[in-house]
């Protein structure tokens, strides 16, 4: 299996690398757009981070010193994780049924998925304050079944920034694991069981290795997005859990301290640059897609 | 012939494009039904005196303020502002002076009125209190404050801004007329006994929707925003025990495009009519001293102006000068 898995992953290296040589010419269009309107402006910020106010690197230093600013990068790990973490536990089984379920139904569940990622975003994280809050619906319902005297804390939290995200978050892993899931010939699956796997085993041995690299590029592209999210946490959270870019957008927007929201864009993206490194280096490229 | 008719055609189209260019400017608030209220009474009236289209932008930025003047790039003409903005970026060099040959200032409330800014129009933090929701309604701030007595979550504006560190002040017991300066760590304090309490709010439609819902029975809000809850059947209790007063500014970019068009436009809106009738659709106060007379007299007696005996006036110039120091600590306080 392993020896199998590797073989597989040299050839696609070599296939990457031969596409590269004759396709570059069509990037250059995508690259200029990203080295323009991308590479540019973060080189900006990164000097105004070392100029402003004066020169030199006091403002990392301020970012790396002070006990606050370290909780909320903490925080934004954690959340970004604990997110990660249960949409792909909960995206698995759906991207699995999704592929074994009849064509119709699978259409229909598929049409549900993408119809919730094309509404408003702020709508959708309105309409789960709504629920979520004191008087809410959830609330208001397990109060009135009698299952709970006190209404639960269930937004200006943690709780609800990760049923908010999670929620936002799931088709960014569903649909990668579909596409890994759907390519798995079913007949290394049936091979499984006829040498007397049992359908645990099945899973552990056979469907979960072979979907790994969906998995990760599922996780991957999630933690990605929920390190700099931005509306929701906003919304849903409390001030004593804020993340990462509700602290830049503060230094930007009303402390007009265009030094210090450098410095920390800028420490998000090398760190989301790291995490990119170390997945390509245990996955591979081609296979995180 | 032919000839002729193409120069006629261009010439035409030339003055079009010209007059268009001169004939527009670009106004920025907050949005909401604060926003509506300006386009209605001040930006559709102007336009129909002057004939300056007013295109409405949103919401102000400070961040993007500062970019558009350091791009040499403005876009925004006339932008509503919070008061200690104002004066701080009057200071740093952020904004036109404005031109009082074009803009009266004689009949403007002076409190608000710097070489940069003059008032939009001011608002006083209260207490509010949704009566249905409610067991009992706090009436001082230090009935807000005080958790034993009126048990539950409390409404707050979240952003770092005069308001909720003076009401923190005035709860412990110091004397309206020694706020100033504003003694930090007391006010933190005396936060931090309510913390665990408070349910913030990032906009006025967020605030009277936490209200309403009773989410937060209780809190600090603008008066207008209880005002227009109020009229849509919702029960509130306004207490207007040491209301404190804050003021949203109107201000020119540095560099901006239509300059004169923009000190015609605030000449406009801080005119009497404009500001009575602004004042009387949104329970805000209008900041020109002849607009009172013009209003209706039971919609008067619901804006701050007439609540003056127990009012507290935030110090814009205090708040100009550390307005980053405070803002720096009041979000790290917050996040932790």
């Amino acid at each position: 299996m392993a020896i199998l898995a590797t073989a597989g992953r040299d050839n696609g290296r070599r296939r990457t690398l031969q596409k590269r040589k004759s396709g570059f010419s069509f990037a250059v269009p995508a690259l200029l757009l990203i080295i323009l309107f991308f590479v540019t402006p973060v080189l900006g910020l990164l000097l105004r981070s070392v100029t402003e106010p004066e020169l030199g690197l006091q403002n990392y230093a301020e970012l790396i010193g002070s006990g606050t600013y370290m909780r909320i990068f903490a925080n934004t790990f954690l959340v970004a994780g604990v997110v990660t973490a249960l949409s792909v536990v909960i995206g698995y089984p759906v991207a699995w049924a999704l592929v074994v379920m009849p064509r119709y139904w699978s259409q229909v569940v598929f049409a549900i998925i993408i119809l919730s990622m094309w509404t408003n975003l702020l709508a959708r994280t309105y309409a789960w304050m709504v629920l979520l809050q004191r008087t809410g619906v959830i609330n208001k319902t397990l109060m009135g079944l009698g299952l709970i005297d006190t209404p639960l804390t269930l937004v200006n939290n943690l709780v609800g920034v990760t049923i908010g995200m999670t929620y936002i978050m799931l088709p960014f892993v569903i649909l990668p694991l579909v596409g890994v899931i759907r390519s798995i010939d079913p007949a290394i699956l049936r091979a499984g069981a006829l040498c007397g796997a049992n359908r645990l085993q099945c899973f552990t041995h056979i469907l979960l290795p072979l979907s790994l690299p969906g998995v990760a590029a599922g996780a991957l592209m999630v933690f990605v997005m929920a390190l700099g999210y931005y509306v929701t946490p906003a919304l849903l959270g409390g001030t004593a859990n804020m993340m990462l870019a509700e602290m830049i957008a503060q230094f930007v927007q009303s402390l007009v301290n265009w030094g210090m929201g450098g410095a920390a864009a800028f420490v998000l993206l090398v760190v989301t640059l790291l995490l990119y490194a170390v997945l390509l280096r245990f996955f591979g490229a081609s296979r995180i897609g | 012939m032919k000839k002729q008719l193409v120069a006629t055609v261009f010439t035409a189209l030339v003055g079009l494009s010209g007059s268009a260019m001169a004939d527009e400017m670009v106004f920025t608030s907050w949005g909401g039904t604060t926003q509506d209220a300006q386009k209605t009474h001040w930006a559709d009236s102007f336009t129909s005196k002057t004939k300056i289209a007013v295109i409405q932008d949103g919401p102000t930025d400070y961040g993007k303020i500062k970019a558009m003047v350091e791009a040499g790039s403005v876009t925004w003409d006339v932008v509503d502002v919070e008061g200690d903005y104002a004066v701080q970026a009057g200071k740093a060099g952020l904004l036109e002076p404005l031109d009082f040959s074009i803009i009266d200032k004689s009949r403007l409330d002076p409190r608000f009125v710097t070489d940069y800014s003059v008032g939009s129009f001011y608002y006083s933090f209260v207490i509010g209190c949704n009566k249905t929701a409610a067991g009992a309604c706090p009436k001082t701030w230090a009935d807000l404050f005080n958790t034993v007595k009126f048990p539950g979550k409390r409404a707050f504006y979240k952003w770092s801004a005069p308001g909720v560190i003076e009401a923190a002040l005035l709860a412990d017991g110091v004397a309206a007329d020694k706020l100033y300066p504003l003694d930090l760590d007391r006010a933190f304090k005396k936060l931090d006994s309510i913390k665990a309490d408070i349910v913030w709010w990032d906009g006025g439609a967020a605030s009277q929707q936490l209200l309403a819902s009773g989410e937060a029975p209780f809190g600090s809000f603008w008066n207008g925003r209880l005002t227009a809850l109020a009229a849509t059947g919702v029960t509130v209790e306004t207490s207007w025990d040491q209301n404190i007063t804050a003021a949203d500014s109107l201000v020119v970019p540095k560099g901006a495009k239509n300059k004169k068009a923009a000190m015609k436009f605030i000449a406009h809106a801080t005119a009497d009519m404009q500001q009575s009738q602004f004042a009387m659709e949104t329970g805000y106060a209008p900041t020109n001293l002849d607009a009172s007379r013009l209003m209706d007299e039971a919609v008067r007696r619901t804006l701050p102006d007439m609540q003056a005996k127990s009012q507290v006036n935030a110090d814009m110039n205090y708040w100009a000068v550390n307005r980053d120091e405070i803002g720096k600590r009041w979000y790290s306080w917050q996040a932790k």
